[in-house]
């Protein structure tokens, strides 16, 4: 086995997804497209949007609180009387303990194969040293391998209430933290003085003061109930062509405190739960296609039903047996729907990322958007916008919601794209030209530092269609581009896109449910494909949206670490979207034939 | 082919399954209390008798029909099934930090292609050591007859496919230039071993147990200004093990240990970090310290971290080093342990990271290695060892091989080694020590239970008289003796930034012992002078032909030997939970003191640090 050294070799580009990889992608020469643009006239009736949302201050209850708030705050206070006096002076100092309890279960073919309950404290001090015009986290101008920034790790504290046990273990990494924040601002402004060019955006943006207690959330659940029905489930989803089928869930209880130097005191509490379906099978060619059905909430008792469960297992049978003798697609460019929640991905992906503030001044980014500010980059029916203080849409709850961000923050909505205009960037507390402030969206997880990241992302138009009428509109659309069929896709898995200023600012996401339509309203499953493209012009192309939204739930994972998000869209009918062959790994079937599974199967 | 397996199979395919399910837990305890007077764990529940029907069955099929058109077949497939339980916990200062149960149980396939003589195996393919013919995969821990097969078709499927690239890889460095032996075999036979019986332990220890433990002891470490961190953790696990192979081997065996480990942390008035930690295992809570015995340890490490904190760097010193109690198992566990298993270090490596194998005793039976005072015994099948439990042995070795008691070293001439199927001479067979896995997918032989026994021993106050004399007789001002060795495992530090890290990785020699963490200098007046920063220089082998004394005491001393070095465990050493080590091989060492007539030694300084700017808080309760 080899050693891989924990620093990593070379960062390479930064590649942001929800679960995508990367591959490699030989391109085929489009075909000649019509010029004219399509023009739909579509009725002004708005998409369908119904919510329920949360501000962050309520629930406050002060009664709540926890003594921990306490010790954080003396231990925060002593270190700043003293940190800030210093020849290299701290001038911030934030304290962020989380408490997570992770509650895992996994079947696998009538079997658990996981069973897991653990609960875990850690502690992430964040130290800055100089001044909010220029402390330690700026980026050097040469620093590919990271070395510059914080270590990544685990800041241990025990469990309880004790003062001596807690301040010991918050004075030990603030020391830590100290000391290495003060080795990074020193290269800091060496760099800084060989530099010609000059980064004018601060480093950091002040906040004001934020308190605010919500009381202890408790998770609920039985465990041998759901032992049960996840060995039930996988039973049921191991069979047609399956040769892996595995039901689990997650459930987390979560415990957030944190205490800053700026005066804040918030102390966070939440549970979620989650739910997933797997089932996969290796295609006679060797692609490894799975399918995958998540469900989310807020407790364990939100997740469906047994009959709801029943539903998802077939409908990921049924399509993994479909995906094992579906054809292999070949390249195209040409008109697509992308469904609700495969519209969702698509904007998380091509949209939101791009979309993250501190990607518009890091030197190494492509900064796609920096110059769009106040310019059309959609229709004009089409608006954007990221709100975290949504529970609730059109009866699903939203897994991106959060009071407070990782920075002592509170949680806003913001404005993205506002009938077609770009007006607004993510923003966590690294401010760009412009935008001086936070909007609350700096998140992280535990032991990296925080960047600006979605929440709950809603696409929404002023005008739309019943969801029938757009396949109508495709098949218009296919004639017009005189193209053989048009594409429909139900289910994105993710996807990755390139913000570094040294690749193609391309896109790429990884459809697993793909039709192709023909014009005589016939659908063929498809294989094997990816859609890529430039953010700039997909944008461009839509051309019709559907009254019908749908949600994506899921967790997303960049630089700083996995975070839950949403992404609510309706159907869109896209002009022109391209298709590429997917990667598929070089390998084989088994050589011999499954023992006998199904003889045994219930 | 395994016939019993298959005939056991069939037959279960007649019966009611309701007559051979596994007995309950309640049942099993029950009937092991009677038998056995103790509180035994019961058998398991992950891998039962339809488990290994299951895969033995899957085996068969795959041994005979497993084919790639013009690619050689499979000679020889082995399973090893794994199923680890263990409960840690850690505290700091009276409160929990970490508490875990893991469980988990592995299925490993290694399938053998091309023959006896020559095979795939023990060869690391360049930049794709992954390819090693050995594929693993997890089982649930719920016996699943079909969901067993079913892992054992992919990982046999998966390693076969690796050994056909690995063989085609190695025969082709062997044409490119190697210089291997070719009469040498890649794999020598032995008996197949039927020892279905499961072997049952006592019980683990519970979390909750464990972690009441923790906490009282962790809690002696309070309103200690001058330390930095600490923690106390407990362990209690166990492995059961299963071997299966197509010449008909069906063996199992138990582990079963118990560990508790203390880690202080503080620095020196000259900024040098500094740890101390006291590490013991044992088969269960029972053979470790008392709780009395380890707050008194508590204290001496408290104590110790403050006398560093003044002490003065060692300096250069070239000399005669005395090592005493767990220096001389650090001595013996570092620098000659590695070099008593025979199994050639795998194909494929170039010079420098073979040598991470040992290697330097390969060519040296016959010939004397040691001082002529001194023998080696390797006894895996000892459970006690100088009044102490021993964690080292088993009754089967990782190649389904009966483990045997080895004469390694007799009055200082090395009669044999310790020896794995895979074999660097003609005519040399396994002598049951395959433990430890390395690159190239092969089982190496490796020491398990090693006794050292001296001739001549003198009392430890004679030896430490004989060490000054001695620096006296070379002109030195004073002798040296190294009481504990460092043990990355434990005590590798988050105090690192991303940058010295990688200058850590840049300049250590791997090739060096860890440093001494207790060491004094001793004057000729028989005054003891606790110093600092001794690390010694890279000890030749021939330095163990002049051990000039050994004392009459012994001392017995478990660990687990890691498979990564001691910069692999100070960069990723697992500090995040501070459990115990539970991960490498159970290990034993039992041996007098040994005085080394000549040893170089660096003095260290590495890592100095200002002192924190905010003093430590005060508890204010």
């Amino acid at each position: 086995m080899r050693w891989h050294y924990p620093l990593g070799a070379a960062a390479g580009l930064l590649l942001l997804g929800c679960g995508g990889g990367q591959g490699t992608v030989k391109q085929a020469p489009p075909p000649p497209m019509p010029d004219a643009k399509l023009e739909v006239d579509l009725p002004s009736i708005p998409t369908t949007l119904e919510m329920s949302r949360s501000e962050p201050f309520e629930r406050n209850d002060p009664s709540k609180r926890s003594p921990l708030l306490d010790i954080m705050k003396a231990e925060n206070e002593r270190q700043m009387a003293v940190l800030r006096t210093q020849p290299e002076p701290a001038y911030y100092l934030a304290y962020q303990l989380v408490e997570q309890r992770v509650v895992n279960l996994e079947a696998e073919g009538g079997a658990l194969v996981t069973d897991s309950d653990d609960t875990a404290r850690n502690l992430d001090v964040e130290v800055r040293v100089g001044s909010p015009e220029l402390d330690n986290t700026r980026n050097l101008a040469s620093d590919d391998n990271g070395l510059n920034g914080p270590l990544t790790r685990r800041g241990v504290v025990p469990f309880g209430e004790d003062q001596q046990a807690i301040a010991n273990a918050l004075w030990l990494e603030t020391d830590r933290r100290y000391r290495e924040a003060v080795t990074a601002l020193g290269y800091v402004r060496q760099d800084q003085q060989t530099l010609k060019a000059q980064q004018s955006a601060p480093d950091f943006a002040p906040h004001g003061k934020e308190v605010y207690v919500e009381a202890p959330a408790k998770l609920e659940f039985d465990k041998k109930q759901w032992s049960d029905r996840l060995k039930r489930c996988s039973a049921k989803a191991l069979r047609g062509h399956a040769t892996r089928g595995t039901c689990s869930v997650i459930f987390q209880q979560n415990t957030a405190w944190f205490v800053n130097s700026e005066g804040s005191q918030i102390q966070l509490s939440w549970t979620n739960a989650q739910l997933a379906v797997s089932v996969g099978v290796k295609a006679e060619d060797g692609m490894s296609l799975s399918r995958l059905e998540q469900r989310f909430g807020r407790q364990p008792s939100d997740l469906p039903s047994d009959a709801d469960i029943d539903q998802m297992i077939a409908t990921v049978t049924k399509d993994l047996d479909a995906l094992h003798d579906a054809p292999l697609a070949e390249p195209y460019v040409g008109p697509a729907i992308l469904e609700g929640r495969a519209a969702g991905v698509f904007f998380h992906e091509v949209f939101g990322h791009r979309i993250e503030g501190h990607r518009q001044k890091e030197l190494t980014s492509g900064q796609t958007f920096a110059s769009y500010v106040g310019r059309d980059i959609a229709p004009d029916w089409l608006s954007v916008y990221d709100d975290p203080s949504i529970t609730v849409l059109n009866g699903t709850q939203l897994n991106g919601f959060y009071r407070f961000d990782d920075e002592g923050v509170r949680a806003q909505r913001v404005p993205l794209i506002d009938h077609g205009k770009l007006v607004g960037f993510l923003m966590g507390r690294n401010p760009i030209k412009g935008f001086p402030q936070s909007n609350g969206h700096g998140r992280r997880s535990p032991g990296l530092p925080p960047v600006a990241r979605q929440g709950n992302l809603v696409v929404e138009a002023t005008k739309s269609v019943p969801r029938e009428d757009l396949e109508k509109l495709l098949i218009e659309e296919i004639k017009r581009q005189n193209r053989p069929y048009g594409m429909i896709f139900t289910d994105i898995s993710g996807g990755f896109t390139n913000t570094s200023a040294f690749a193609p600012q391309a896109f790429k996401v990884n459809p697993v449910m793909a039709y192709k339509l023909y014009p005589d309203g016939r659908k063929e499953l498809v294989r094997g494909i990816d859609i890529s493209g430039t953010p700039l012009v997909a944008l461009q192309s839509i051309r019709a949206a559907s009254r019908e939204v749908e949600t994506f739930n899921g967790v997303c994972g960049a630089e700083s670490g996995w975070v839950p998000v949403s992404a609510s869209a309706p159907s869109l009918l896209i002009e022109r979207l391209e298709i590429e062959k997917g990667y598929i790994p070089p390998d084989r079937p088994p050589l011999l034939n499954p023992p006998a599974i199904r003889k045994e199967a219930p | 082919m395994n016939r019993s397996r298959i005939a056991i199979a069939a037959l279960l395919a007649l019966v009611p399954s309701t007559l051979v399910a596994a007995p309950t837990r309640e049942q099993a305890k029950e009937s092991s209390k009677a038998a056995a007077g103790e509180q035994k764990s019961p058998p398991s529940k992950a891998v039962t008798e339809d488990i290994l029907d299951a895969i033995a069955e899957e085996m068969n099929r795959q041994m005979t029909q497993l084919e790639i058109p013009g690619a050689p077949r499979p000679y020889h497939i082995a399973y090893k099934i794994t199923e680890v339980e263990v409960n840690d916990v850690a505290a700091s200062l009276g409160h929990t930090t970490s508490k875990r149960n893991r469980h988990f149980v592995n299925l490993e396939a290694r399938v053998r292609v091309g023959n006896q003589q020559l095979d795939n195996s023990n060869f690391a393919v360049a930049q794709a050591e992954e390819i090693d013919a050995t594929v693993a995969i997890n089982l649930p821990l719920e016996a699943t007859p079909r969901l067993a097969k079913r892992a054992a078709w992919l990982v046999t499927d998966a390693a076969y496919k690796e050994a056909l690239m690995q063989l085609r890889a190695k025969l082709e460095s062997r044409r490119a230039g190697g210089a291997r032996a070719a009469d040498v075999p890649s794999w020598t036979p032995a008996k197949a071993v039927v020892e279905e019986e499961q072997v049952l332990v006592p019980e683990l220890e519970t979390l909750d147990d464990l972690e009441a433990r923790a906490k009282k002891l962790s809690a002696t470490f309070r309103d200690q200004p001058h330390l930095r961190d600490s923690r106390v953790a407990l362990t209690s696990y166990l492995e059961r093990r299963w071997y299966l192979n197509t010449e008909g081997t069906s063996a199992t065996d138990t582990r079963r240990a118990s560990g508790v480990v203390l880690v202080a942390s503080g620095q020196a008035d000259d900024g040098q970090p500094l740890h101390q930690y006291f590490l013991r295992y044992g088969h269960t809570a029972k053979d470790l310290p008392t709780d009395k015995e380890l707050e008194a340890e508590s204290r001496k490490l408290i104590q110790t971290i403050a006398a560093l904190a003044k002490a003065p760097l060692v300096g250069r010193y070239s000399g005669p080093v005395l090592f005493e109690g767990e220096g001389a198992v650090g001595l013996l566990r570092f620098t000659l342990a590695p070099h008593l298993g025979g199994t050639p270090v795998p194909e494929g490596l170039n010079p420098q990271e073979a040598k991470t194998f040992g290697g330097a005793l390969t060519d040296k039976v016959g010939l004397r290695v040691l001082s002529p005072n001194l023998s080696i015994v390797d006894d895996p099948t000892a459970r006690e060892g100088g009044g102490h439990a021993l964690i080292g042995g088993y009754k089967t070795d990782d190649e389904g091989v009966a483990a045997q008691r080895v004469e390694v070293v007799k009055n200082g001439i090395l009669k044999t080694l310790l020896l794995s199927r895979t074999p660097s001479q003609k005519g040399q067979v396994s002598n049951g020590h395959a433990r430890r896995t390395a690159a190239g997918g092969a089982f190496h032989g490796s020491a398990t239970n090693l006794f050292v026994i001296g001739k001549g021993g003198v009392p430890r106050a004679t030896l430490r008289k004989k060490l000054a004399a001695q620096a006296r007789a070379d002109g030195l001002d004073y002798g040296l003796v190294i009481r504990r060795f460092d043990d990355a495992a434990v005590t590798s530090a988050p105090e690192f930034s991303r940058r010295e890290l990688v200058q850590m990785i840049k300049t250590t020699d791997m090739q060096l012992p860890p440093p001494a963490v207790l060491a004094y200098r001793v004057y000729p007046n028989g005054k003891e002078e606790l110093v600092r920063g001794v690390q010694l220089a890279e000890l030749p082998i021939r330095a163990w032909k002049d051990v000039i004394g050994v004392s009459r005491e012994t001392t017995t001393y478990n660990f687990l030997a890691a498979g990564e070095s001691q910069l692999q465990l100070k960069l990723t050493g697992g500090t995040d939970d501070g459990f115990v080590p539970s991960a490498g091989i159970e290990s034993a060492i039992v041996t007098p003191d040994l005085l080394l007539k000549e040893v170089d030694v660096l003095s260290a300084s590495a890592g100095e640090r200002p002192a924190p700017v905010v003093p430590k808080p005060i508890a204010t309760k």
